[in-house]
C-alpha cells in the first residue's frame, strides 16, 4: 500500500536534516547536495514498502549513512576530500569578540578533527552527538550493535579530546550543571 | 609516561559519556564517586565538559543556506523526474495464463499477457524508453486481487486510475477512452468506436490501435466487435480470450476458431435513436444490420442502467430474451 503520507511531507519535514548530517560527514557542499538528493530519490523508491509505524528519520539516515560509506569507500578520495576541508577551514576562520573568537576557533578545529575520524567513527559521532539519534538507530545504520555504535562515539570524543589538548577552550554555559542529563540514553 | 591506574582506564568510557550527557544514571553515580576522588579523572572530566560546549556550538551552527536550498531544488526536479519515469510491476498466475500488471504515480500503465516464458524479456516494459523499472509488492497485489475478482464474475467495473502515456499516440489514446466507456455486458464494434470519436472513417485505425491496447480487459477492447458480428482479433490471435471475457459477461459467442462470431439472436440491440429506445434482436431486421452503429446489450438491467427505455413496437419489457 501507499505509504501513509505523501512523499513531499517527508521532504519538507527530514530534508534541511539530511543534508546538514551530510554536509558534517563530507567536506564540499556539493558532495552534501549529491548525498542528499540521492538519499531522497533512493528512500521515494521504497517508502511504499515502509510499514506504518516505521521510524522514518531513522530511515533516512541509515539510507544517507550507507550511501556516504559507499561514498567514501575509496580511500584516495577519502584522502583529497580531507585536504580540501583542511583549506577549507583555514578560510572559514572569522574575527569577533574574544570569547566568541576562541568558541568559533575551537569548532573550526572540532569540525577538522571530525572530518578526518575513521569514517564509522565520524558517521556514529555526527549522528550521535549532533543529531540526537539513539544507538540502535545509529547500529542499524552501522550495520553493527547499539554498543559498537557506542564505542564508536566514545573513540571519537577521545580522538576530539586529544587534537584540542593544549587549546583552551571557553567553559560558560555548561559548568553549572556538570551531572544534569541533558539528552536521554 | 605515567601509567594511568586501571580503576581510572576502567572508568573512562563513563566519564566521557557522563560529561557529554550520555550516560545513565548508574553511570553517572559512580563517575561522580569516583571523581571526587580522584584529581585528574576531575580534570578530565571537566575537559569534555568543555569539549560538550563546543559541540553545542556545532549544533547550532548554521549550515550553508544557499547550498541547502540549491540541494532543495535540486531533488525537487530530480523527484519530478524519477516520478514520471518510474514504473512498478509484477507478474502473476491468471485463467487467462501469465499476466503483468505495471502501474506509474499517474495510474495503471500495462496489462500484458506474457507468454510461456516466465522473464520479462518479451514484455512491453522493456522496450519503453526512459522507464525505471521497479518490482513492487503490495500496491500491484491490490490490483491483481481485483482483476481475479473480476475474472471470475464477481465484480463488474475495474475503477483504477488508468494512465495511458503508453499508448501510441493521441489518437491511440483517444480510442482507449471511448473504449473504456462501453459497459460491462455490452459490446458495439470498431465502426461504432471510430463514429463516437468523431473519425467515421477510421475504422481499421481503431482496430489497429486496440491490437496495441496497453491495457486489455481494463479498457475492454474485448468488448469491440467487427461490424458483422464476428470477434475478429485479440492480443494478436488470443481470440479464445476474448471469446472467455465475453462470456464472462454473459455475452455467448458460436462458430468455431476461425469464424467466432457474437450470437446477436441472444442480446439486445441499440440503435441509437432520438427516443433511446433498445430492442428485441427480433425486431424487424435489426440483428441483420451491421453493428456499426449498433450496440449489443446482455441485459435489460444494462439497458436500464444506460437510461435507455423499451422499444414500443417489439418491447423488450414484455417478452424479455431467455438468460
Amino acid at each position: 500500500m501507499m505509504g501513509a503520507q505523501p512523499f513531499e511531507t517527508i521532504v519538507g519535514a527530514h530534508h534541511a536534516e539530511i543534508y546538514r548530517y551530510l554536509r558534517r560527514v563530507t567536506s564540499r557542499p556539493t558532495e552534501a547536495e549529491d548525498l542528499s538528493q540521492e538519499t531522497f530519490l533512493r528512500a521515494y523508491r521504497a517508502y511504499r514498502t515502509l510499514g506504518p509505524d516505521a521510524n522514518i528519520r531513522a530511515w533516512l539516515f541509515a539510507i544517507a549513512t550507507n550511501l556516504s560509506r559507499n561514498h567514501f569507500r575509496s580511500e584516495k578520495r577519502r584522502r583529497v576530500a580531507h585536504q580540501a576541508i583542511t583549506v577549507a577551514s583555514r578560510e572559514s576562520e572569522g574575527d569577533g569578540p574574544e570569547d566568541e573568537a576562541r568558541l568559533g576557533e575551537a569548532r573550526t578545529l572540532l569540525e577538522t578533527t571530525v572530518r578526518g575520524l575513521p569514517l564509522k567513527q565520524r558517521l556514529a559521532f555526527v549522528m550521535r552527538k549532533i543529531h540526537d539519534l539513539d544507538y540502535d538507530a545509529i547500529g542499524r545504520s552501522l550495520d553493527c550493535s547499539a554498543e559498537s555504535a557506542r564505542a564508536h562515539v566514545f573513540q571519537a570524543l577521545r580522538k576530539i579530546r586529544t587534537s584540542l589538548n593544549g587549546h583552551e577552550l571557553p567553559s560558560g554555559g555548561v559548568e553549572k550543571s556538570p551531572f544534569s542529563m541533558e539528552r536521554p540514553r | 609516561m605515567k601509567r594511568k591506574p586501571q580503576v581510572c582506564v576502567e572508568i573512562e568510557p563513563d566519564l566521557v559519556a557522563a560529561a557529554t550527557g550520555d550516560a545513565d544514571p548508574g553511570a553517572v553515580h559512580r563517575v561522580e564517586q569516583h571523581i571526587d576522588a580522584c584529581g585528574a579523572c576531575r580534570g578530565e572530566f571537566h575537559r569534555y565538559r568543555e569539549i560538550e560546549g563546543v559541540m553545542g556550538a556545532l549544533r547550532r551552527a548554521p549550515s550553508e543556506a544557499e547550498s541547502l536550498s540549491r540541494a532543495l531544488h535540486g531533488l525537487e526536479s530530480q523527484l519530478a523526474d524519477l516520478r514520471s519515469r518510474l514504473v512498478s510491476y509484477r507478474a502473476f498466475p491468471s485463467p487467462l495464463g501469465r499476466i503483468l500488471i505495471a502501474r506509474s504515480e499517474h495510474g495503471v500503465s500495462l496489462v500484458e499477457y506474457l507468454d510461456s516464458r516466465n522473464d520479462l524479456s518479451t514484455s512491453r516494459l522493456r522496450r519503453i524508453p526512459g522507464v525505471e523499472l521497479q518490482e513492487d509488492g503490495a500496491e500491484i497485489e491490490a490490483l491483481y486481487r481485483e482483476l481475479m475478482e473480476y475474472l471470475r464474475g464477481d465484480r463488474k467495473r475495474l475503477e483504477w486510475p488508468l494512465d495511458l502515456r503508453m499508448a501510441r499516440s493521441d489518437f491511440h489514446r483517444a480510442v482507449l477512452r471511448a473504449t473504456a466507456a462501453i459497459p460491462y455486458g455490452a459490446v458495439t464494434s470498431y465502426a461504432g468506436i471510430a463514429a463516437e470519436i468523431g473519425r467515421p472513417s477510421a475504422t481499421r485505425a481503431v482496430a489497429q490501435a486496440l491490437r496495441w491496447n496497453p491495457l486489455p480487459i481494463v479498457v475492454p477492447c474485448h468488448r469491440i466487435i467487427g461490424t458483422s458480428g464476428a470477434l475478429t482479433g485479440y492480443s494478436g490471435d488470443k481470440i479464445g480470450l476474448k471469446r472467455e471475457l465475453l462470456a464472462v459477461e454473459g455475452i455467448q459467442a458460436v462458430g468455431g476458431r476461425s469464424d467466432s462470431r457474437i450470437a446477436r439472436e441472444t442480446l439486445y440491440h441499440y440503435e441509437r435513436n432520438d427516443a433511446h429506445e433498445y430492442c428485441l434482436p427480433t425486431c424487424g431486421d435489426i440483428a441483420r444490420r451491421p453493428i456499426g452503429p449498433i450496440t449489443l446489450l446482455s441485459s435489460r438491467e444494462l439497458a436500464n442502467s444506460m437510461g435507455l427505455v423499451p422499444c414500443s413496437a417489439c418491447r423488450p419489457d414484455l417478452h424479455p430474451l431467455a438468460v
